[in-house]
């Protein structure tokens, strides 16, 4: 089981993605934007992980959009391996078309961007309170049926995960008429940020960057590629928690995050 | 009737610009433009509304707040908005909520002291140069604005006129 961590030029999160992949006993390398996007179909399944690819320049995640490896990517996909992006990654996957996306958004060539992922705006009681990047501590809970997404195929429907996030634009958006209707009937709202009850409250500091509905990650309809603002392999490992909270004491336990790359093994797995 | 005026401020790197860099380098190498674009240039557009005051004077005052002369250039337009020759201006904005434009105008209004500022309203024009006649030009801007310079579920774009 071969997995490929994307690399763009200012990807920064590759190496610690790298280890969670292995950790959890699948194999795994660093891919290179610029290798021969053909070498991508020996792989089982693709993470395209955090940092900023190419500066944000011009919004983020457009102009890694553009590379070939992303052509190549949307082949993969289609074939129904596991993509996960993870905040960049994510952001990458909403300018390539493949998220939201749909059973006939895999194939080469529909480039449709459904959605954006805005500037954060943090409002609270109808007032800007804040904007910009954000690092913190979120709470997610769990919105899809179990086995609907690669992601978070062996995770429960209304688990609570505590994860980090650190972005500037994660402000999800569409115009697109019907989509999230779309996306809450057919269980592609696969996170939402809650507070630590596992209450969705839609303002700020629980929804931490405006986005629609709280929405902290989908997936495509086929259920193969997720795209999420927070960053699990941050929280893989116990210790990796903050401070403050109690499991960071039993540093021999698994992480929350963990849950997301075990997802992505099983997925495979099953659909082996 | 009003007697509101409108202050643009285009402001312009002195230095390099890598954003725009990579825009060029993006179309020409994944987008097919390489035949029809010479180069692309970049420019930020402050247009900020006021109910009182001498609007050069006043234009001085938030140049001061919003340039940094170090490294970048500009110049004051009053009630107009206009372009030079040999480029085609597109005007890319955000028509959701422009959290950074609010930020402006409470700076300016509660901070800075401008209690005659109505409105703030923030773009980036990107100077499109073309190797091709005018009309296949402004074609090109189009595509060019579609397909890599807006998502179109938080900007808008327009195509200025010289």
């Amino acid at each position: 089981m071969k997995i490929a961590v994307l690399q763009f030029p200012g990807t920064n999160c590759e190496f610690e993605t790298l280890v969670a992949v292995k950790e959890v006993g699948m194999g795994g390398e660093i891919f290179r934007w610029n290798r021969s996007a053909g070498e991508l179909s020996g792989f089982d399944g693709f993470v395209i992980p955090g940092g900023f690819s190419y500066q944000d320049r011009l919004r983020a995640g457009v102009i890694a959009s553009k590379e070939p490896v992303m052509s190549a990517l949307k082949e993969e996909a289609g074939k129904g391996k596991p993509i996960i992006g993870i905040c960049n990654g994510f952001q990458i996957l909403v300018e390539t078309g493949l998220l939201p996306g749909s059973a006939n958004g895999c194939d080469k060539g529909s480039g449709n961007v459904d959605m954006a992922l805005a500037q954060n705006v943090m409002v609270s009681q109808g007032k800007i309170v804040r904007r910009g990047y954000y690092c913190d501590w979120v709470n997610l809970r769990h919105e899809a049926p179990s086995k609907r997404c690669s992601g978070s195929f062996a995770i429960e429907r209304g688990a609570l995960l505590k994860i980090p996030i650190a972005h500037g634009e994660g402000n999800l958006v569409t115009t697109t008429p019907g989509l999230m209707k779309k996306l809450n009937d057919e269980g592609q709202v696969v996170f939402r940020y809650c507070d630590r009850n596992g209450r969705i409250i839609n303002e700020f500091p629980f929804n931490v960057n405006g986005s629609t509905e709280s929405i902290a990650a989908i997936c495509n309809e086929p259920g193969n590629v997720l795209g999420m603002m927070p960053h699990p392999e941050r929280a893989f490992f116990a210790w990796q928690l903050p401070a403050f909270d109690p499991r960071k004491q039993r540093p021999d336990e698994p992480g929350p995050g963990r849950r997301v790359f075990e997802s992505m093994k099983r997925y495979i797995e099953v659909n082996a | 009737m009003s007697m509101n005026q409108k202050i643009n401020l285009r402001v312009w790197l002195k230095i390099p610009d890598a954003e725009a860099a990579t825009v060029k380098n993006t179309l020409i190498r994944r987008l097919g433009f390489g035949n029809a674009l010479a180069d692309v240039k970049k420019e930020r557009l402050f247009s900020i509304e006021v109910d009182s005051g001498d609007p050069q004077e006043l234009a001085r005052s938030f140049a001061r707040e919003l340039v940094n002369e170090n490294k970048e250039s500009h110049i004051v337009l009053i009630d107009e908005l206009k372009f030079e020759e040999g480029y085609v201006p597109v005007k890319v904005a955000l028509h959701i909520e422009d959290g950074e434009a609010i930020s402006i105008r409470e700076r300016l209004r509660s901070r800075l002291g401008f209690d005659n500022v109505v409105d703030v309203k923030k773009a980036t024009v990107w100077k499109l140069y073309f190797n091709t006649l005018k009309p296949e030009a402004q074609m090109a801007a189009r595509e060019i604005a579609e397909r890599l310079l807006i998502n179109p579920h938080k900007d808008s774009y327009e195509i200025m006129s010289q």
